[in-house]
């Protein structure tokens, strides 16, 4: 292999295992591209200032002459910022070494020598998509305005608002509507240049011969047609003849159709949009979590759970299906998102993988919670899954399906209402403490390291004086967490760092004990 | 002590089997209750007592010849509305009566209260607490499912003292419950009126015949204390 060609690929091997490089290229994408990533934010306030501040010099230099330093401001200062942006973004784009590596690796195969020429195509071919995009485009003609040779170019500054639009989501989503309804608005705006096109002949041919003083050529008619079609009617060239009026006459009424038609586009399109844009404002802001639980089903057992969740201060997001659900959840004040929970894809948008801890199958339809848990369970098993289940032989195949909860609230209820029949005072100590209907509340206290309790044996603890009953201990253990469960342990039984204690008493009794910890 | 009851169970929808399955294993006498055109799942090995009448009807449901005073009534109806209805009946009918409603939700709950029902259960209340209990406090979970949900060894249950027993007379604090392994959680006092107390050491009470406690120990220390309180053995 020749020399030149050697080195640029030992290069090219150099940059794919460097870290150091990688990462550098990571936090630039990150910075600019990612809208998940924290600090891009900044990123986008800064860039949206030197926009702003370029804007304002250039409205100002209209009148008076600004400053000197003003101007080299705009001319040194926001040129360099937008063309290293310009730049940085063709970096992260793609990455050039992978496709020297990749063409290498190709022709090795085949046994051919690297052609540089084939080489350097690839590579400007990979660039050039970036290059002919239209957000590229924009950022082009942007830095155009600093070279002041032209003075034309300087209304190119105003292209610098349009790239506010890269750092405003909620602008993008507007073009996207538009991007959306490209066919409808195509078809419009063909029909009206066809309208505007015979309504301005025909004008210019019953006026266009000095009947009309205001109608010098055919583009006056047609500026006038485009006036009086879009309804605007500036009344600086207005029909004189009969004909010419009637001309008026037939487009001011295809005009009125015209607009509510492309009104009518546009709006519709934005209701079909709007949960979408919805939808994206709520995965950013669940975004920023970094444990995550999801609650498919806003029914009437979900929104207990939700307010439990909440209370407790567990982040969560809901999922429904139903629009009219996910309404409701929305007006409760809750992150939610109408989506079907039986496909990955929402799952995955939401960071199944190194975000989302719990998913909760709550839905009224227990095939429907089985789809849910499989789905989550298939795309990462590590995530706890609970699902609701009223049928035993349902519960038996979630089982089968690894779902490490199955819960049945007619059995749990069920059981409940067993006990009030025989036994109505230990039915009320139940609800007092497994539904929190009273003050006293079970609870648990883990034993922090060098803490009172840590090192003590049972019998030196005065639960007496801490108000509170022991009902038992989890007593930390190796291979799981919570270890287990140690009913009415001795006096002898001795407490250590990491155990858990399970109490009865009021709320404030506990967590008086949590204080001393 | 368990006694065993009469129950009259109205409903037998997935939370009434349920309700029927619970209630069976604690011993209980159990006759079921259905609408006429209701659907009733039976599996063809149970000998469930089931009973169809027109549940509007106030004949028909006299017809059932209830003693209400020493029955139960649990309206398990999968229809809320039906079961509101059969509160409003069961109470016209029997003001003293005793009975239990299924709800789906505060909402419902407070309507099944206010029609006079003497409990209600909510369907998903302790649920959706298991369900956060498993999120926010796993011991606490883990704790309860030892002690309330799974059938073992562990039980809650109540104990009315009788005349004559060894703990009559005495306070809570003197008494080593948790030496004969048993932890008491709540008492009703009868000098201080029929409310629930838990013991968290906050009042010393006194405890006399009538008195009930509630109590949470595994099968057979349940037993040994039982015959202790039969036989009035002092166990220090």
């Amino acid at each position: 292999m020749e020399k030149p060609k050697h080195k640029l690929l030992s290069f090219a091997y150099f940059l794919e295992s460097s870290k150091f490089y990688n990462k550098i290229k990571k936090f630039v994408y990150d910075l600019i591209e990612n809208d998940e990533y924290k600090y891009k934010r900044y990123f986008d306030i800064f860039m949206i200032f030197v926009i702003l501040s370029s804007v304002t010099l250039l409205v100002m230099d209209v009148k008076r002459h600004i400053p000197h330093w003003l101007d080299d401001f705009d001319l040194y200062f926001v040129t360099t910022v937008f063309v290293v942006e310009y730049l940085l973004r063709m970096w992260v784009y793609s990455d050039i070494h992978k496709i020297i590596i990749d063409e290498y690796e190709e022709s090795s195969y085949f046994d051919k020598e690297m052609s540089f020429y084939s080489l350097f195509t690839k590579i400007a071919k990979n660039k050039w998509v970036y290059i002919s995009s239209f957000s590229a485009i924009i950022d082009l003609i942007a830095i155009l305005p600093s070279y002041r040779g032209l003075r034309v170019l300087r209304v190119f500054v105003l292209f610098r608002a349009f790239k506010m639009l890269r750092y405003t989501k909620s602008l993008t989503g507007f073009l996207y509507v538009l991007k959306n309804k490209k066919f409808e608005l195509m078809t419009l705006l063909t029909l009206s240049t066809f309208f505007i096109f015979i309504a301005g002949i025909m004008l210019y041919v019953f006026e266009g011969d000095n009947e009309n003083p205001n109608i010098h050529n055919l583009f006056d008619a047609f500026y006038w047609a485009l006036i009086t079609i879009s309804t605007v009617g500036y009344g600086d060239i207005a029909p004189v003849t009969p004909e010419g009026r009637v001309v008026t006459m037939l487009i001011i009424f295809t005009g009125i159709g015209l607009i509510s038609f492309v009104t009518s586009i546009i709006v519709s399109s934005f209701n079909e949009r709007l949960s979408v844009l919805r939808e994206d404002r709520v995965v950013q802001e669940v975004g920023k979590k970094k444990k995550l639980t999801v609650v498919c089903g806003y029914g009437l057992l979900g929104r207990l759970v939700v307010k439990g969740l909440q209370k407790e201060g567990v982040e969560f997001v809901i999922i429904d299906r139903s629009e009219e659900m996910a309404a409701v959840a929305y007006n409760d004040g809750y992150h939610v998102i109408c989506a079907d929970a039986t496909k990955g894809t929402i799952f995955e948008k939401l960071g199944i993988v190194d975000r989302i801890s719990h998913v909760l199958c709550l839905t009224s339809d227990d095939i429907q919670n089985a789809f849910i848990a499989v789905n989550v369970k298939s795309l990462k098993s590590e995530v706890y899954v609970t699902a609701r289940c009223s049928d035993q032989e349902i519960a038996t195949k979630m089982e089968y399906a690894h779902v490490d909860q199955v819960i049945m609230p007619e059995e749990v209820a069920g059981m409940m209402g067993a006990v009030y029949a025989g036994e109505p005072v230990a039915f009320e100590v139940l609800l007092s403490i497994i539904e929190e209907k009273d003050k006293t509340h079970i609870n648990e206290i883990a034993i922090a390291e060098g803490s009172f309790l840590d090192n003590k044996m049972i019998g030196e603890v005065n639960f007496e004086r801490l108000r509170l009953i022991l009902l038992g201990v989890f007593k930390r253990s190796e291979e799981s967490k919570l270890g287990e469960f140690i009913f009415n342990p001795s006096d002898e039984f001795v407490l250590n760092a990491g155990d858990n204690l399970v109490c009865i008493g009021y709320s404030t009794a506990v967590a008086n004990l949590k204080r001393k910890m | 002590m368990q006694k065993q009851k009469n129950i009259v169970l109205f409903g037998y929808g997935t939370f009434g089997r349920q309700l029927y399955k619970n209630l069976r294993s604690r011993g209980h006498k159990v006759k079921v209750v259905v609408g006429l055109d209701d659907y009733v799942e039976v599996e063809s090995d149970s000998a469930v007592d089931i009973t169809r009448i027109n549940i509007k009807r106030n004949d028909d449901i006299l017809a059932l010849n209830v003693n209400a005073a020493e029955s139960i009534f649990y309206c398990a109806m999968n229809k809320t509305a039906n079961n509101l209805f059969l509160v409003l009946t069961l109470k016209s009918l029997y003001p003293q009566a005793n009975v239990i409603a299924n709800s789906n939700s505060n909402e419902t709950t407070r309507k099944l209260k206010y029609a006079g029902a003497t409990s209600v259960i909510d369907l998903y209340e302790a649920t959706s607490r298991r369900i956060v209990n498993v999120l926010t406090k796993p011991a606490v979970s883990m704790a309860l499912d030892e002690i309330v949900y799974k059938q073992n060894d562990l039980q809650m249950l109540e104990i009315e003292l009788q005349e004559n027993t060894f703990l009559e007379g005495r306070y809570v604090n003197e008494i080593k419950f948790r030496q004969m392994g048993i932890i008491l959680i709540a008492i009703i006092d009868k000098e201080l009126g029929y409310e629930l107390v838990f013991t968290d050491h906050r009042i010393n009470h006194k405890l006399d015949a009538g008195d009930i406690l509630v109590i949470v120990a595994k099968k057979e220390n349940i037993k040994k204390f039982q015959e202790m309180l039969k036989k009035g053995i002092n166990f220090e």
